[in-house]
């Protein structure tokens, strides 16, 4: 079968309409990430003020931050109950009855919800500029491969939120393995620390997962700290952990599949 | 239990071809087939309390719940069939795996020629799906933003997509609920858009769990009859629903299940003849009649007084007795004035299905 676009776009706008109708729970679910925001930005200056730490200055640091949160808010909570929601409610029998590629269809509904996203994120991005943030761009090569990096991230936040909600066709409860992906993530992405200034072996060790896509690649390729091959290698490993993990989350839906019971129905 | 054969027109059993020709104005291909469909479930042994579900977690014991046990049936296009029984009987499972939402543990299902759960996205073109309890409409979006969303994820063409619309219109007054936002339906509104949305893509075969529930007794009607309609272009339609008019209006067969086994699978007229042979003919005489008089004559028959003197009340087997000869006979006693047949309704038959009055096994056997 051929694979035609026009009902996955069809269902990318129906979720950013949907958006702009929960303009507050969205809202909302984008505060709490802001928040993080403006506590990392207190902490870190008060630690960078005075002495930079290896590779990061504090303007540096200011534009990583920015990332992080840029990271934080695509495919933010928001998007990643709706994709849980429709596994634990039962709703996915409805869903199983259409001409669709489930996978796909709830990648069309993220890049859907995309739109509202990317609009605070251009809103703090502004507010931050305007408030003093130097923002030394990159070569252009670093600055392209920075484009690569941010789409990627959104692929492969999605695949990993995807695959956590297919586990509560075995688990029939999501908040615990929300919870303990959000700790993992937050922890091996550089969201929380950046992986340079992590214990060696551990920040080593991240670098080659691919939670390091998450935040780390597309924050050190803006602020300059990973050039040359290092740049290429780490959006190389983006590229394999998004492919990888995609296929993997192919491999868990025909599991669950299988398993499928639908719940209450 | 024995599943009484009947020869239903459109039904053929004989027809057992492989065919996957997607030619709907052959008549002869069963859209739906089903053989020796079954699906179990694992249902978690737990016993009682806290401690139960501790031991639970250490060893796991699990007990195999037949849903649905081999299960056999074949519709055919523009057939429209009523699947009662009571709850948790197995219906809704039936529908899960005849869409591909459910893999069946063993059997064969094949819908349009295709299996379900091995082809679903090909299956969900043929298919429209009306959950009764569940909405597949955007909670934020109005009806008309939702269908049309459906209309490109179905690919159906915008023209023909605005002529459906105004057909849906006609008969569903779908145009007032149009630039109504989801989440604001009413029940009954609700239960009209989920309609279109599930019919919006003309499927060739629809199922349909409560289509009425919450409407108003007039647009049940148009309901009803839209659905009549839609068969007698030559959809498929599989109506579940506790509402026996909607049965009785749009459905000429009927099967039955219980405890996951079809217990009658025919017309709705044999089902009458198999379980309701009882007639009960009402006659008024022009002089009082004795009904002790009458009994000698009618002796497969139950004679009883009416509600006056000049009434008497006969209930007999209609294919041992016929009505003729009860009024021959109460005609040599006294003249006849009036008389009138009470038919058992399809409704009390069913209805007596399901309290588990009428055993239509053991019924069976009797006859």
């Amino acid at each position: 079968m051929t694979w035609n676009p026009r009902p996955y776009l069809a269902l990318a706008r129906a979720t950013a309409r949907s958006a702009v109708v929960f303009r507050l729970q969205f809202a909302l679910s984008l505060f709490s990430v802001l928040f993080q925001l403006v506590a990392m930005l207190a902490v870190w200056h008060a630690l960078l003020s005075h002495k930079p730490l290896t590779g990061f200055t504090w303007p540096k640091m200011e534009v990583y931050l920015l990332v992080t949160f840029t990271a934080g808010a695509v495919v933010s909570n928001f998007s990643d109950f709706r994709i849980s929601y429709k596994i634990r409610n039962g709703q996915v029998a409805l869903d199983l009855v259409k001409p669709l590629d489930y996978q796909r269809a709830r990648l069309a509904e993220t890049v859907g919800g995309l739109g509202g996203e990317l609009l605070s994120v251009l809103l703090v991005w502004a507010v931050g500029l305007a408030f003093g943030v130097r923002l030394d761009l990159p070569a252009l090569r670093y600055l392209a491969l920075f484009a690569v990096s941010l789409v990627l991230l959104v692929l492969l936040k999605f695949t990993l939120t995807y695959l956590t909600g297919l586990l509560c066709f075995w688990t029939k409860n999501y908040l615990g393995i929300y919870w303990a992906r959000l700790a993992i993530v937050s922890l091996l992405s550089g969201a929380l620390v950046p992986l340079s200034l992590l214990p060696h072996w551990l920040g080593e060790t991240a670098q080659w997962l691919p939670f390091a896509g998450m935040t780390s690649t597309p924050g050190l390729l803006l602020i300059g700290n990973a050039t040359g091959g290092q740049a290429y290698r780490l959006v190389a490993v983006q590229l394999v952990w998004a492919v990888l993990l995609w296929s993997a989350a192919r491999l868990a839906w025909r599991g669950a599949m299988r398993q499928v019971t639908i719940q209450g129905g | 239990m024995r599943r009484i054969p009947v020869n239903h027109p459109a039904n053929p059993v004989s027809v057992r071809g492989r065919e996957t020709t997607t030619d709907k104005g052959s008549s002869s291909m069963a859209l739906i087939e089903a053989e020796d469909l079954t699906k179990s479930f694992r249902q978690a042994d737990k016993d009682p309390g806290l401690a139960g579900s501790l031991r639970h977690l250490v060893r796991r014991r699990y007990q195999e719940k037949l849903a649905v046990d081999h299960i056999s049936l074949r519709v055919g296009a523009g057939e429209a069939v009523a699947y009662v029984g009571p709850n948790g009987a197995g219906k809704s499972t039936t529908v899960k795996l005849l869409s591909g939402i459910l893999v069946p543990t063993s059997g064969q299902v094949r819908i349009d020629g295709l299996v379900p759960h091995e082809n679903r996205m090909a299956v969900a073109q043929r298919i429209g799906v009306l959950f009764g309890q569940r909405t597949q409409l955007w909670w934020d979006l109005t009806v008309a933003d939702s269908l049309s969303t459906l209309r490109d994820v179905y690919g159906v063409d915008p023209a023909v997509h605005r002529r459906r619309l105004a057909r849906f219109d006609e008969v569903l007054g779908l145009g007032e609920i149009l630039p109504v936002v989801g989440r604001k339906l009413s029940l009954g509104q609700r239960v009209r858009a989920d309609l279109a949305a599930a019919l919006l893509h003309a499927p060739p075969v629809v199922y349909l769990d409560e289509p009425t529930i919450g409407l108003d007794v007039g647009v049940k009607d148009r309901v009803r009859a839209f659905l009549r309609s839609l068969a007698d272009e030559g959809t498929t339609v599989m109506l579940t629903s506790h509402d026996l008019q909607d049965i009785e209006d749009v459905c000429h067969r009927l099967v039955i299940i219980d405890g996951g086994r079809i217990i009658f699978d025919g017309s709705m007229a044999a089902l009458k003849d198999e379980f309701a042979k009882e007639r009960l003919l009402r006659l008024e005489t022009v002089e009082p009649l004795d009904p002790q008089a009458l009994r000698p004559l009618l002796p497969l028959t139950e004679v009883r007084q009416g509600e006056h003197p000049r009434e008497v009340l006969i209930r007999f087997d209609r294919f041992k007795v016929t009505a003729a000869q009860v009024v021959a006979a109460t005609g040599t006693l006294a003249e006849i004035t009036d008389f009138r047949v009470d038919e058992p309704q399809i409704e009390d038959v069913i209805r007596r299905v399901y309290t588990g009055e009428l055993l239509l096994g053991s019924g069976a056997a009797r006859g």
